[in-house]
């Protein structure tokens, strides 16, 4: 659910589509999604002063949860 | 003593006011006699006439302000002005479409449902209304989801045409947001004037920030200032009265 929103829009956003990957853990409260893009789209997906991350971390907790669990977005390089 | 006055706004009027009769706005009332509203987006000047009391011609506060001098010291004033005037482009009837589907997408991804359509296009913006049940969480607290969606957007927008600049509304948040910051603005702005004392509006966008300080900059008696670092600045309104 989160990890297909996460997916959408990121792949809509880099150059690189294929290269776009979430793996979600689970936690007990909290679900951590971890993404990964390829080296050359990680600007795209971080932004300046890191605007399109915290604009992507908003939608995320903006999100309608079944569970009702937090879930928070890491971006790994 | 009855006097007319018109401005662009009724603050606007009632400035001209103070400034061509030399009083305080605590010594007339305001009568408005046309507020300027002619739907949504067209707005005329607004018309007001002034009572004067008849026993507040007091000579000792007769100049209590100097009028401002066109110095705004604000580094995002500068260049604040350029966006203004510019030719209509060409609607991009492709990226259009494709930013609304991509904001409905996102949404219902969320786990909404929304309709995006083109609501105007002017200059180099393209305004977009999403349509929605949903509205209150699309907007988020302070339209903080609203601008996330923009951001969003505006990414996506300039992966096809770098030209275009998104601007996303629903529910008419954005005007209310508007009027609302110029409002707070205007009052803060008397406050200062009528004490002496500096005031420091809440944390703005540079667009937020621009607002406040085109809408001070004909008050007389203050100026504005923008404090502190990166994307969300405070506007300080400072009084430029000399304080004995």
């Amino acid at each position: 659910m989160e990890k297909e929103l996460v997916e959408y829009i990121v792949r809509s956003l880099v150059d690189q589509p294929d290269n776009v990957e979430v793996n979600v853990v689970e936690g007990e409260k909290s679900t951590i999604l971890e993404l990964r893009v390829s080296p050359d789209d990680i600007g795209k997906v971080i932004g300046k002063q890191g605007r399109i991350a915290k604009a992507l971390r908003t939608i995320l907790s903006a999100t309608a949860t079944k569970s009702g669990k937090h879930a928070s977005l890491e971006i790994l390089d | 003593m009855t006097r007319d006055f018109e401005g662009k706004t009724e603050q606007d009027a009632i400035n001209q006011a103070i400034e061509a009769l030399h009083i305080e706005r605590e010594d007339f009332d305001v009568e408005i006699l046309d507020n300027g509203k002619r739907g949504l987006f067209k707005k005329a000047n607004v018309k007001i006439r002034v009572h004067i009391d008849s026993d507040s011609d007091d000579e000792k506060d007769s100049k209590p302000f100097i009028p401002s001098d066109d110095s705004t010291s604000d580094a995002d004033y500068a260049d604040d002005y350029d966006q203004e005037e510019e030719e209509d482009l060409e609607p991009n009837e492709e990226l259009e479409q494709k930013v609304c589907e991509f904001i409905d997408q996102m949404v219902s991804h969320m786990g909404y449902e929304s309709k995006t359509t083109v609501s105007s296009r002017k200059g180099k913006k393209v305004n977009l209304e999403i349509t929605s049940e949903s509205s209150s969480i699309i907007i988020g607290r302070k339209g903080k989801n609203l601008d996330a969606i923009q951001v969003l957007a505006n990414v996506y927008a300039g992966k096809i045409d770098t030209e275009r600049k998104i601007i996303v509304d629903s529910e008419g948040y954005r005007l209310r947001h508007e009027e609302q910051i110029i409002k707070t603005a205007y009052r803060t702005a008397m406050q200062v004037r009528k004490t002496g004392r500096s005031r420091l509006l809440e944390p703005m966008n540079p667009y937020e920030r621009r607002l406040v300080h085109t809408a001070l900059n004909d008050v007389t008696g203050i100026e504005t200032k923008s404090e502190g670092e990166g994307l969300y600045k405070q506007v300080r309104v400072i009084s430029k009265r000399k304080r004995y």
